[in-house]
């Protein structure tokens, strides 16, 4: 094993594959950084050139595009409080607050370092574990899906800041929107009256930009002179002496949990289907429900909990691959595609693709280390740049904003349908807001209410329409303990231990 | 005075742009509509082949992944296109079964078609350590307890599940003999199959080809009339006396009532495409079963699809299974309830948690006015986009916007029109989104 790890370290030696990766990274972080382009559609827009490249040179490609996009999307979500991909709608008021704040440049350092850190400890997990954890993915059936989700949406609520019912409020309509169009396991329409656009659901990417992107600018012009909107101006942007001075001993310091943030990640992540924005919420879910009891609004916990939680969405990434390496079953869209780049190659997904392929199966994780480190000059050129976006005139930036909304709304799918799904969910998210509802909850709703009604009713199918069918497996029954126990912390917050709710200063 | 400035630089653009408008069939971007999200296998076919059209044409073709609704939006939206030639369709099979299940009126009798590019058979699949070793034990274990056996390899509906429900037809079993759970895709039921959740899984046969070689799932036979020469080890039903066949297709059509200059160019291209080697190589590695037809016998297997699934779609049995007592409606009403539920429990806690809500001091003043406005400047760009195109609406757009919230005339349209530029280069020329040129041609 470790014979085939140095062998793969030797393949990259090339300097046309660095080139490839620097290329993939500019390109990744643009990606990411604008919202309504996504890391698949750029993984898609890739393929054909990938006929030309080697094996090796493709999988750099992709694997450097993911990684890089998935950080860029914080740049966008701190300055404007629009996620650019929607693993980042978890954190996304935490980070935009601490802009207002004037810490920007502290927030996307904190980002950046994270995403890194994260990348990296989740490669190193699956260079280690790989074939084990494959074993435990595939025990996977629709009953543990089912609870996984539950899961998830449960943290959506547990992240939130302020009250949790505002949170479960923004969840329910995540929900129901979420039951608009077509329903995957009826095949019946609902909640369409007769419109053929609406058949295909509302698009979560579009109504993400919506809800987050144009909800802000409508709430900045309806602020008028209001300065609390107007802090954003003067950015501090000491990215270096932020990165080595505070990240990077704050991570060392916190060593325990950022380890528990990149496992809570890479174990997530490897579920066909879960992926890096449920493991950012699990992430979230957990820290916050360490720092329950401390100060609500400090600077410190904002930071740590975007720090988690960005921790965990980049190293879900390199965890989507196992499925996809040991069974050929794809953990999400961006895997799926490189399925098809991989047998285009000659190259079967098996088990005993870590002997027969070993030195191009751990070439993928080193790439991911590669990749990672990559992304730390990209990422701070990126954020520099991104910088310049909040000293443009908000009476420029936000035309050029709604401008950005609605095209982005149209480039997931070239629909203007898209663009009038984005404009209904501005308005929804600047009436939530008003209502302080968060809105974090309302888009993963909006994403995991079709996948959880479909595994529930399969679940029940499964089991012949018995409910214990539900906890008949014991993954199943272990989930749903976790799932009921978090429900019962969440109704009675008394009973969270002590130690928890003493004031201990993490990064004070 | 400022709009009347606005309406003089759109006529300017308009005039200026105006005179490249007449050519040569193909002289601007195409865009080739995938029904299904990307990722799938008829994205990676929908994208290898606007790779090799892009270089037979010499025009770039994008491709839009136009999901939802089961394939309904993507079809529809192709046959709904101008029959000008910059919009085709990689249509699938499923084209052939929307319309009996009553979710679109779009037929293939809306299509033109150009080129059939590959016809995948189904073929069932079970665990390594399933007791069943051919067709005729599974069969008899069905007869012996109908109902007991679950499967999947698609949504409730869908191509595989057709093959099945088809194959139990042909036995005269009723359709819900074998129970089908409807999961969406090949990949999550395979898993689902491993993880012992069904214990069958209709899906073509490259879908699972990992599995196979791996002897992680068994394959009891492909419903095809001679093995396929991919995999010469499966039986296929025939040769197990079980006369079924059933399989998916997919290929490229355009709508009704292009210019036969047009269809020739295409067809030509397409066909040129199909038999270069880098094609070839593409369909035998992704696992694809290369089968390229020409319009009429396209056209002639679609019409037999067609006809073979609507005599199974109107099949009374087929029509009456459900999903039990959880009906389309429960999900939602529980939303709701939920919904009310929490609105109740915030109501009650009001008082209780004396936050600062910031937002709650926005007083809605001079604001309102420019959230109108807002408002009206995305609607206006959604009515307006399609004819004027992109860069005349995007420009006006932000100006107008800027203008709104005071910034000097001359500033907000040299700003509009520079942004409207950059992000149409960087868009439609860098990646491929097809923008709408509208009046620029």
């Amino acid at each position: 094993m470790f014979d085939a790890m140095i062998t793969a370290a030797e393949q990259l030696a090339d300097p046309t594959i660095w080139l490839v990766v620097l290329i993939s990274a500019v390109y990744g972080v643009f990606m990411g950084a604008v919202p309504g382009l996504t890391a698949t559609m750029a993984v898609a827009l890739i393929v054909p050139t990938t006929y030309f490249l080697s094996p090796l040179h493709a999988i750099a490609a992709i694997v450097t595009l993911e990684a890089c996009a998935i950080f860029a999307g914080d740049i966008p979500n701190a300055l404007l409080r629009i996620p650019g991909t929607p693993s980042s709608a978890a954190y996304s008021q935490d980070v935009h607050t601490l802009t207002q704040r004037g810490k920007a440049g502290l927030a996307l350092s904190t980002c950046l370092g994270m995403s890194v850190i994260g990348g990296i400890l989740g490669a190193l997990l699956l260079m280690l574990f790989a074939p084990q954890l494959a074993r435990l993915a595939e025990q996977f059936s629709v009953i543990e899906y089912f609870w996984l989700y539950l899961l998830g949406l449960s943290c959506a609520v547990i992240a939130s800041r302020g009250s949790k019912a505002s949170a479960a409020c923004g969840l329910f309509i995540g929900l129901l929107l979420s039951t608009v169009g077509l329903s995957a396991v009826h095949t019946q329409a609902r909640f369409t009256f007769g419109q053929p656009e609406l058949g295909q659901g509302i698009n979560f990417i579009p109504a993400m930009i919506g809800l987050f992107g144009l909800s802000e600018v409508l709430r900045n012009v309806a602020s008028g002179n209001d300065p609390s909107h107007r802090a954003t101006t003067h950015p501090r942007m000491t990215l270096l002496r932020d990165l080595f001075q505070q990240v990077l001993p704050a991570a060392w310091r916190r060593r325990l949990i950022t380890l528990r943030s990149s496992l809570t990640g890479a174990l997530v992540g490897m579920l066909p289907g879960a992926g890096a924005d449920i493991a950012a919420w699990v992430s979230l879910g957990i820290s916050r429900r360490k720092q329950a009891a401390i100060a609500h609004d400090d600077d410190a916990t904002r930071l740590e909990g975007a720090a988690d939680a960005t921790t965990a969405n980049s190293s879900a990434l390199a965890a989507a691959w196992v499925p996809a390496l040991v069974f050929g079953i794809p953990g999400d869209s961006i895997t799926a595609i490189v399925i098809g780049v991989l047998l285009m190659k000659n190259v079967k997904p098996g088990p005993e693709i870590f002997t027969a392929q070993a030195p191009l199966a751990y070439s993928i994780f080193w790439l991911f280390l590669m990749a990672n480190l990559v992304l730390i000059p990209v990422g701070l050129a990126a954020i520099r740049l991104g910088g310049f976006l909040v000293r443009i005139p908000h009476k420029v930036l936000m035309p050029a904003i709604v401008l950005f909304c609605t095209l982005g709304a149209y480039a997931v799918s070239g629909s203007s349908f898209d663009i009038g799904v984005m404009l209904a969910m501005g308005l929804l998210g600047f009436f939530l807001d008003r209502w302080s509802v968060p809105l974090g909850p309302v888009v993963l709703g909006l994403i995991l209410g079709g996948p959880l009604e479909e595994r529930f009713i399969q679940s029940l199918n499964t089991a012949d329409g018995h409910a214990w069918g539900l906890v008949a497996r014991p993954i199943a029954t272990l989930l749903a303990l976790v799932t009921v126990a978090l429900w019962l912390s969440m109704a009675y917050p008394h009973l969270t231990p002590s130690r928890e709710r003493s004031p201990k200063a993490i990064d004070s | 005075m400022n709009r009347v400035i606005v309406v003089v630089w759109s006529c300017m653009l308009i005039t200026l742009a105006g005179c490249e408008r007449h050519g040569t069939y193909p002289n601007r971007p195409i865009v080739l509509i995938c029904p299904w999200a990307a990722g799938g296998g008829t994205d990676r076919l929908s994208h290898q082949v606007a790779f090799g059209l892009e270089q037979q044409l010499g025009v770039p073709v994008n491709v839009v992944n136009a999901t939802g609704g089961a394939g309904v939006t993507g079809h529809t939206r192709g046959a709904l296109a101008r029959p000008d030639g910059y919009t085709l369709t990689m249509a699938t099979v499923e084209l052939n079964m929307l319309p009996h299940q009553r979710m679109t009126n779009i037929s293939y009798r809306d299509f033109q078609p150009l080129l059939m590019l590959n016809a995948d058979a189904a073929a069932l699949f079970v665990r390594t350590e399933a007791p069943w070793a051919n067709l005729a034990e599974l069969t008899e274990a069905v007869r012996n307890h109908p109902g007991r056996l679950k499967a999947s390899g698609t949504a409730r509906g869908g191509i595989w599940h057709m093959a099945l429900a088809g194959w139990l037809n042909s036995l005269d079993l009723g359709p819900d003999d074998i129970r089908w759970i409807s999961i969406g895709g090949s990949a999550p039921s395979l898993q689902e199959l491993l993880a012992g959740g069904v214990d069958v899984v209709s899906c073509s046969l490259p879908e699972a080809q990992t599995l196979l070689d791996n002897q992680r799932v068994r394959c009891l036979g492909v419903m095809s009339q001679q093995r396929l020469e991919t995999y010469p080890d499966v039986p296929t039903f025939v040769e197990q006396d079980v006369d079924w066949s059933m399989g998916g297709w997919r290929g490229i059509a355009m709508p009704l009532g292009a210019e036969t200059q047009v269809v020739r160019t295409l067809v030509d291209a397409l066909a040129t495409m199909a038999e270069s080697p880098q094609f070839i190589e593409f369909m035998r590695t992704a696992g694809f079963n290369r089968r390229i037809a020409r319009p009429a016998e396209f056209e002639r297997v679609m019409a037999q699809h067609h006809e073979q699934f609507g005599k199974l779609l109107s099949n009374e049995a087929f029509a009456e299974t459900s999903e039990g007592r959880f009906g389309p409606m429960v999900f939602p009403m529980a939303a709701v309830s939920l919904l009310v539920l929490s609105m109740g429990a915030i109501w009650h806690g009001r008082d209780k948690t004396p936050r600062k809500i910031l937002n709650r001091r926005i007083k809605l003043t001079r604001g309102g006015a420019e959230m109108l406005g807002i408002m009206a400047c995305v609607i206006g760009f959604v009515l307006v986009v399609e004819s004027a195109g992109y860069l005349i609406t995007a420009a006006v757009m932000s100006a107008g916007l800027m203008m709104m919230m005071r910034v000097r005339w001359y500033w907000s349209l040299g700003a509009g029109v520079i942004l409207a530029g950059v992000t149409f280069v960087v868009f439609a020329t860098v990646l491929r989104v097809p923008l709408p040129y509208g009046w620029l041609g």
